[in-house]
């Protein structure tokens, strides 16, 4: 077992802390923002158990921290943030074996799917082999909504170096789509 | 701003307002060129994280019963995803010629600063419409020309990037019609003399189209 007994109500697997309130407003929260960390999470790990490990852990940590929630509108980003760091977190103490892209198929990817020529097949595919220094501030940004300033604290780089991942992990995504790559910009700036 | 200056931004966020790239873009047909080729991709990029990838791992030198199995599963995924495509053709015409008119105004989702009160007064003048909408909010507002009629053509800023809104005084719909086309998402909504059409590059159009059915004040027909 990856992870610890819940210790919340925030689980999908219907356990329940005894006189913990399911309909609480938070718990209610928390689950409904359950598929879009799944969905952030998968992005980032590239696979699917990792990341179930991965939300498990962080609604743990959004949980025991809830005081920290001082506003629930800002839940999304909140844990979103947790479940990045989760997953820097997962990789720093795992050292969690790399998967080649090769051995990591869209289960929908048979040799006979008619999907392979559909273009967003191709994106998909082609978002999983960025690297994660650059999926991960595109994922931030177009998933997670955060700005270039909030991608910046949140990696601990300067503006000037987020934006230059995000351009060249859209110039990427262009070349990997058959599109012409854009004039390259000039080296990004580094650590913030 | 200097070309090299503006591909960073238009790169590294799209559907950025930022008002000295907007001031670039009015002079130089080529950022402007790829700031729509850059638009149109996002679109695709934003279609393609909404789902999360189904991911499994490849077995490698391993035959065996689930082959065919597979190959079924195949078969069903792509008669789903030839389903899926025609559910989410344009419904109609209407649908059609809505996107149509929008990619005819390209510059409109490039507009980064806020159209003041009486620019949308204007917009809506003789349209049979008043709207209850912040004006910090909408960054374009035209008349335009729509199926034989003048309609007023929004663009609402949302936390989600820019969003078109097409009041329809003329066009009726029974029910909620969604449609995607060219990179676009839409939907169109009966509205209590009319309907709203609502378009974006991916994301969500519905809660938009919601507030504008509330906000959306049908005048006694004027025209």
């Amino acid at each position: 077992m990856r992870n610890p007994e819940p210790e919340s109500p925030v689980f999908s697997s219907g356990a329940q802390v005894p006189g913990a309130d399911p309909g609480a407003p938070l718990t209610r929260l928390f689950e409904s923002l359950r598929p879009d960390l799944m969905r952030f999470a998968q992005w980032l790990a590239r696979d699917r158990a990792i990341a179930e490990d991965i939300v498990q852990e962080s609604l743990l940590r959004a949980w025991r921290s809830r005081e920290a929630l001082k506003d629930p509108g800002a839940a999304r980003p909140w844990l979103l943030t947790i479940v990045r760091r989760e997953h820097a977190r997962l990789y720093e103490r795992k050292r969690l074996e790399l998967v080649p892209l090769e051995d990591v198929v869209e289960t929908h990817s048979g040799p006979l799917s008619v999907a392979v020529e559909d273009d967003l097949f191709v994106l998909r595919h082609a978002i999983m082999k960025l690297p994660l220094e650059y999926r991960e501030p595109l994922v931030l940004q177009v998933l997670g909504g955060f700005s270039t300033e909030e991608i910046a604290r949140e990696l601990s780089l300067s503006s000037t170096a987020v934006l230059t991942r995000l351009f060249r992990a859209r110039n990427k995504l262009r070349v990997l789509c058959g599109m012409a790559a854009v004039a390259d910009v000039p080296d990004e700036g580094g650590a913030a | 701003m200097n070309c090299a200056q503006a591909r960073l931004l238009i790169g590294a966020a799209p559907r950025g307002a930022d008002a000295a790239l907007a001031a670039h873009l009015e002079s130089c047909a080529e950022c402007r060129a790829l700031r729509a080729e850059m638009l149109r991709l996002e679109g695709d990029i934003e279609r393609a994280l909404q789902q999360p990838p189904q991911l499994a791992r490849r077995r490698r030198g391993y035959a065996s019963g689930w082959q065919p199995w597979a190959m079924a599963a195949s078969v069903l995924l792509a008669c789903a995803a030839v389903l899926g495509v025609w559910l989410l053709r344009p419904s109609d015409s209407l649908a059609h010629d809505l996107v149509k008119h929008v990619k005819a105004e390209p510059e409109s989702w490039l507009a980064a600063q806020q159209v003041s009160a009486d620019g949308i007064e204007a917009a809506l003048k003789n349209s049979g419409v008043a709207i209850d909408l912040t004006s910090d909010k909408v960054t374009y507002a035209q008349s335009c020309w729509f199926h034989g009629h003048y309609v007023p053509h929004l663009v609402v800023q949302t936390a989600q990037g820019p969003a078109t809104v097409l009041l329809l005084r003329h066009e009726q719909v029974k029910s909620r019609r969604s449609f995607h086309e060219s990179g676009m998402t839409g939907v169109i909504v009966p509205a209590a003399n009319g309907a709203i059409a609502v378009l974006a590059h991916g994301g969500d159009v519905d809660t938009l189209a919601s507030a504008m059915q509330q906000d959306v004040r049908w005048l006694p027909d004027s025209n």
